[in-house]
């Protein structure tokens, strides 16, 4: 038995006429980790779907050939294959949320795959059910196989996902990015499961992810993918250490750093823009024949900062902290329970209808996802021209035309983009139109959600310089919400961060983020994945 | 000179028929309403559907074209008004025999008694007095049938093959080269076919009766084709009563919730839970009622007969729009948690705008597919709700009168059959194709049916 466990050589895929992989040649040992690093549409995901042969039907193998130890894969016929998969190779996705089946227990999913493959049935495979759930390190394993996937959170299912993927004993294990829908705390863990979970068992492994932090935690070997090529490929200290290729050093270069960096500090004024006190909001739990409230979720519980004017305020914190109901809550796009929340010294709880309408022109919003962030029916043009219609100003038709093509050069975009449909651009420049469409109402302040999560890290460097460069031109003032520790060190003047509905601590960013005092905050740093070359 | 008539109904199917033209102008112009009927157009089936619809529609609208006729010389009674198609099929219209008659029949189906030319009174099978008369010889029948039939499926062949040059020269010219758009051959051999039976039917209908005749002596062909216009306009005009209350009321009660939420849902639960039949029946009676009352203002048989037809149109409208509006709601309660919107009501952008500019763009395809979806089944109900005497009225050419009619013949020995056959087979050919055309509407326009498409554009800002 040759210690290769697999080769993937010269493989060519198609979608349509476009080739989305050329010539891929790629070599993996057993018992090692070789990480497909690249950004999204540079192929990494169907390279590893090309070995489990579960590729989309538009996509289509022209060339190459894939063996998995001795067995070539494109021979076996797909009766074959459906031995291979589960049994020799284990599959994890990104998002455990879709990869379970919700209407099965956990326990029936991960013993569907030991009755398939291992052909056990009855007491055995009961037991076997709880040896796998207890070795991912999922307490109580007796009660909890008999649970269905809703009752799990977003980490616990990932590792349910790592034991179903184990639990046919494959030789290699493909994660294909599975830790980027998890917090940082819980990515820590998972990762340090899978690796050892990798060590314990001499698997080998093939992990896709974008991120080089992540990367250089499980990395042996480290493949760097761009547009359908790898463009280089070295041992993974090699890589850190110097890498080669222009598109890795390109990489690395916009990669937010989790180092200090000198902020001027904008002028502080008597009366600050933006003060929030004692924000509540809790979502009512309605329950019973007439919807009666038994219990409330207290998302936001009494948060209260300020925020100058053309000051970046970090909000930082994991998933369901209530950093993005907050925002909302404050730009009152739903309803706020307790608190105030004043601006320029009025406060918006108090303002008719029609006086925070108008209002809004001052405060604004980015979010996270620029693909739904705007209407596909709708031209460029119309999109940029909606806020100045519905507040009255931009003057004529004539002028606001002139408004919109002078912002789209200011966010870098072209004045003749605005005859185009949103889908017809790139998630970056979709990004950049949501901002255009935000400072289209010459706003002072903008809430901005995550505003770079959906991006790929070179295009969340270029709109977080673009952010940065408005400010400074501009005089606006952001409430920038993220969970990335790296853009918070980049881009904010303060911090601010939450956990379960209240700021635990707020501060300098430079204080915050390299002397904590919170446990939390702690805590969220010591997880971020750092490299250490 | 003969003055132009124009009905409601009339007025109602005209403008449908512009609304859909502009719709058709506005779409041709936007990427993302021409692209899933660009892949509708690339489906074979849905052409050849198309193509029987459009066939169908063409028939509805030159029965649209009413106009009184001028009063002949000495007689007190104003002529009943007649359509463009009418005056088309003024040979099958006039030609009307005693009884019934079968298909293609020289005699009647019934013996009369005849008198003899010598003064004697026979019980006999009396020949027609339009279908086959121009035959001296009976057993000249068969040949020709055969050489009339030949000649106009000839002349229909070739008239066909001018309209497709004039009206789709590409597809002549590049005849033999076009392999690349199967969707396109099969759309314009469908108009070639039609062509063929339209000038086989033409040939014959004129010499013969090709379906028979029915009870009073009516070409059944002549009814069928009468029929199309009334199937069609109540598919058509009773989505245009669905549409705008479902539009309405669906994405408003999604997107404001609360109150008008709550009312919405309990007006179409209430209207839901009442038996439609009953609905339909009360208000043909009303309607009834009034016309009894009002005689004066109804004089002539067909501007009754419209006005039943319409009101029956807005009686199914009100009883079935609940199904779209329930859709309709739940996808705007999806929508209004979009970012587009928020990020609207984050510029101050009013409500009903918000309703106007982002959801109803946004759930056009539902409506498009449950428009298309809904047709045929409106044919279908129109035949039933007639067939129990609660549908259109009686003196009007439907296929639900026809199958009525004829139900009570079926019973005889030998059976008169063909009346409700060909009032079947034009139904299944209309519904059919209805059908089949929504099937590839839905798929194209369903966003969850579509396969991913890689992006034609390389990410990169």
């Amino acid at each position: 038995m040759s210690d290769h466990l697999l080769q993937i050589d010269q493989l060519c895929v198609h979608i349509g006429d476009q080739p989305v992989i050329e010539n891929l040649s790629l070599d993996l040992k057993r018992g090692e980790t070789l990480v497909l690093a690249g950004e999204s549409g540079s192929g990494k995901s169907l390279t590893a779907l090309s070995v489990a042969r579960l590729l989309p039907a538009a996509a289509q193998i022209r060339a190459g050939r894939i063996t998995l130890g001795d067995t070539a894969l494109f021979n076996l016929a797909e009766r074959e294959m459906t031995k291979v998969r589960g049994a020799r190779i284990g599959y994890i996705f990104q998002e455990p949320q879709l990869a379970l089946n919700p209407v099965m227990t956990v326990g029936d999913q991960i013993g569907e795959v030991l009755g398939c493959h291992l052909k056990l049935r009855g007491k055995a495979r009961q037991q076997r059910v709880i040896e796998a759930l207890a070795a991912v390190g999922i307490p109580d394993p007796e009660r909890r196989a008999g649970e269905y996937p809703h009752q799990f959170s977003g980490g616990m299912k990932q590792r349910v996902m790592i034991a179903i993927a184990l639990a046919g004993e494959p030789e290699l294990l493909i994660a294909d990015e599975p830790t980027t829908a998890l917090d940082v705390t819980v990515q820590a863990q998972v990762l340090a499961l899978l690796k050892a979970e990798q060590q314990r068992r001499g698997m080998g492994m093939l992990f896709i992810t974008h991120d080089l932090g992540v990367a250089w935690q499980v990395a042996d070997h480290l493949a760097v993918m761009q547009a359908g090529r790898v463009v280089e490929n070295a041992p993974r200290d090699r890589f850190y250490a110097a890498p080669e290729h222009p598109y890795s050093r390109t990489l690395f270069a916009a990669l937010p750093k989790l180092e200090p960096q000198a902020h001027t500090a904008p002028v502080v004024h008597d009366q600050p823009l933006l003060e929030v006190r004692n924000l509540a909001v809790h979502f009512p739990i309605r329950q019973g024949l007439f919807k009666r409230t038994v219990a409330s979720v207290k998302a936001v519980n009494g948060v209260s900062f300020t925020l100058q004017a053309g000051e970046t305020l970090a909000i930082v914190g994991e998933s369901g902290s209530g950093k993005t109901t907050m925002g909302r809550g404050i730009l009152r796009l739903l309803d706020l329970t307790d608190g105030q929340v004043l601006h320029r010294g009025d406060d918006l709880r108090q303002l008719s209808s029609e006086a925070l309408r108008i209002r809004r022109r001052e405060l604004q919003m980015i979010f996270q996802d620029p693909f739904a962030a705007m209407n596909p029916r709708m031209l460029v043009n119309e999109i940029l021209q909606e806020g100045m219609l519905a507040q009255g100003i931009g003057g004529s038709a004539a002028q606001r035309d002139a408004r919109v093509r002078e912002l789209l050069v200011q966010v870098g975009l072209k004045a003749e983009h605005g005859l185009r449909y949103p889908h017809e651009f790139s998630g970056g420049q979709r990004q950049r139109l949501c901002i255009a469409r935000a400072l289209a109402v010459e706003p002072r302040m903008v809430v901005c959600d995550e505003p770079t999560s959906a991006l790929d890290v070179s295009v969340q460097a270029q709109i977080l310089e673009l952010l940065e460069e408005l400010q400074q031109r501009l005089g606006i003032a952001y409430l920038f919400i993220t969970h990335n520790l790296g853009v918070v060190a980049r881009i904010a003047h303060r911090v601010a961060v939450m956990h379960q509905g209240v700021i635990v601590e707020q501060g300098p960013v430079n204080q915050v983020l390299f002397a904590p005092r919170h446990p939390y905050t702690q805590a969220l740093l010591a997880a971020v994945p750092r490299i250490d070359a | 000179m003969p003055t132009p008539l124009l009905l409601l109904s009339d007025l109602a199917a005209w403008l449908l028929f512009l609304v859909t033209l502009a719709y058709a102008c506005t779409a041709s112009r936007r990427e993302h309403l021409r692209a899933p009927w660009r892949r509708v157009r690339q489906q074979p089936v849905a052409m050849v559907a198309a193509v029987v619809l459009l066939a169908h529609v063409g028939i509805t609208l030159l029965d649209s074209l009413h106009f009184a006729p001028q009063a002949a010389n000495g007689t007190e009674a104003e002529p009943e008004p007649l359509s463009a198609l009418d005056f088309v099929l003024t040979p099958l219209r006039t030609g009307v025999e005693t009884s019934y008659s079968a298909p293609f029949a020289l005699l009647g189906f019934d013996r009369e008694s005849v008198l003899q030319a010598d003064g004697r009174v026979v019980r006999e099978y009396p020949r027609l007095r339009y279908g086959g008369a121009h035959l001296r010889d009976p057993a000249q029948r068969g040949p020709d049938i055969l050489q009339r039939g030949a000649i106009g499926a000839g002349a229909g062949a070739l008239a066909g093959w001018f309209l497709l040059r004039l009206l789709w020269p590409a597809q002549c010219r590049l005849w033999r080269q076009r392999k690349d758009d199967p969707a396109g051959r099969a759309a314009a051999l469908t108009l070639l076919l039609l062509c063929v039976l339209a000038g086989l039917g033409g040939a014959l209908a004129t010499r013969y009766h090709v379906f028979g005749t029915d009870k009073v002596g009516m070409d059944v062909l002549y009814q069928s084709v009468k029929s199309v216009r009334t199937g069609v306009l109540i598919g058509t005009l009773t989505t245009l009563v669905t549409l705008p209350l479902a539009l309405v009321l669906g994405v408003a009660a999604g997107y404001y919730r609360g109150r008008i939420d709550d009312l919405v849902q309990y007006g179409y639960t209430t209207l839901a839970s009442i038996p439609g039949v009953l609905l339909v029946a009360a208000s043909a009676l009303l309607l009834d009622g009034v016309m009894t009352r009002h005689e004066d203002d109804f004089s002539s048989l067909i501007v009754r007969a419209d006005l039943r037809l319409l009101a029956l149109c807005v009686i199914l409208g009100i009883t079935s729009w609940t199904g779209l509006c329930r859709l309709l709601r739940a996808e705007a309660l999806k929508l209004r948690e979009s970012d587009f919107v928020r990020a609207a009501e984050a510029l101050g952008v009013r409500g009903p705008r918000i309703l106007w500019r982002h959801l109803l763009p946004n759930v056009m395809h539902i409506v498009i597919i449950a428009t298309v979806l809904d047709f045929s089944g409106l044919v279908l109900a129109e035949a039933a709700l007639t067939y129990i005497n609660i549908g259109v009225d009686p003196g009007m050419e439907s296929w639900g009168n026809m199958i009525n009619a004829a139900r009570m013949e079926l019973a005889r020995q030998p059976a008169v059959w063909w009346s409700l056959s060909a009032a079947m087979l034009w139904m299944f050919v209309l519904v059919l194709a209805a059908n089949l055309f929504a099937d590839a509407v839905r798929e194209a326009f369903d966003p969850r049916t579509r396969e991913a498409t890689p992006s034609a554009r390389p990410a990169g800002t």
